[in-house]
């Protein structure tokens, strides 16, 4: 299971809002100033979807990821779920 | 020797500029953290900052005649206290709010290598930035900017701040940014989570005789610390 944490602040917010129709996802939140995204397997972030800039996005997994990103790119990123310790 | 011009050994018995200085080293080993004695010290915002100059002429124009920042204040003196300290100048530009920003220009000397600079964001980090109010006051500056002939940065969103960036004759980074909105709550909690988790990686890293390895090691852990943040009271 991928669990993305966002921080309720305008910046951040289009990453849920983006991901509001994917049927995969559960959205919850936001509990004291963070969205929590889960997904079971893996999840896509799309930078133009979200109209993000480029020093916001490259630290989109600021509010926490436990998850691995297995594809990294200007305009898209990809997590995977991963085993790995917190 | 052109180094030994304008210094004086004779102002100081000290041994040391940080002993001249009446200054430590920054060990923090027997120190007590602010929580132990309860006291809350409080700032009221920056006074100055201060570099070292070797171009005079260019860095005065560069911040009175292209900026326009009024020269206010300028100290001129032989050197004292540390031992081998040039005479010097150091003189003051204002940056509004009563923030000021300083150099040094120390006589007689020659600039180290070591201080030359570098196109490396190690050495961009070391930078002033100066606030304005809105956006109009950040576009009035970089099209001003440019128009007097200085290289400005295109427009820079961070996550609560956008910046433009240039450099003065020295080759010093200068900002000039303005607030996108107000930090909140979250934002205090958020940075807590953050920091908490990059020094818990910086700890497990050290004693793995390793360096921090990624962000993502550091998000990883932040992770976890919202998950516990979130379950706990209050």
């Amino acid at each position: 299971m991928i669990e993305v944490h966002v921080i309720d602040v305008p910046e951040f917010r289009p990453m849920v809002e983006t991901q509001r129709d994917n049927p995969e996802v559960t959205i919850s939140g936001p509990v004291k100033g963070y969205w929590t995204i889960q997904a079971p397997t893996q999840l896509t972030f799309s930078r133009k979807a979200m109209k993000m800039k480029p020093a916001v996005w490259y630290g989109i997994f600021t509010g926490g990821l436990n998850g691995e990103i297995a594809e990294w790119g200007r305009d898209e990123v990809r997590v995977i779920g991963t085993n790995r310790p917190l | 020797m052109p180094e030994k011009l304008g210094t004086r050994e004779d102002a100081s018995s000290a041994k040391s500029f940080n002993d001249a200085m009446g200054v430590g080293t920054g060990e923090l080993t027997g120190t007590r953290h602010a929580s132990e004695d309860g006291v809350q010290l409080v700032l009221r915002g920056v006074d100055h900052t201060a570099r070292p100059t070797w171009k005079l002429n260019e860095t005065v124009e560069f911040y009175r005649d292209i900026l326009g920042l009024p020269l206010v204040h300028a100290i001129s003196a032989r050197g004292w206290g540390p031992p081998g300290h040039h005479d010097f100048l150091h003189f003051f530009f204002d940056a509004g709010k009563g923030a000021t920003i300083a150099f040094f220009y120390y006589i007689g000397s020659e600039r180290p290598e070591r201080y030359a600079p570098e196109e490396h964001h190690f050495y961009f980090a070391t930078h002033t930035a100066w606030a304005v109010d809105t956006e109009e006051e950040l576009i009035q500056w970089k099209e001003t900017l440019e128009n007097r002939g200085i290289k400005v940065s295109p427009y820079t969103k961070h996550e609560i701040l956008e910046s433009i960036y240039f450099t003065d004759p020295n080759g010093y980074p200068v900002e000039i940014t303005r607030r996108l909105r107000e930090t909140e709550l979250i934002d205090e909690v958020d940075a807590k989570l953050t920091i908490q988790a990059a020094l818990e990686i910086e700890t497990e890293s050290r004693e793995a005789g390793q360096l921090m390895p990624d962000i993502d090691t550091v998000w990883r852990r932040k992770a976890k610390l919202v998950d516990a943040y979130k379950e706990s009271a209050s």
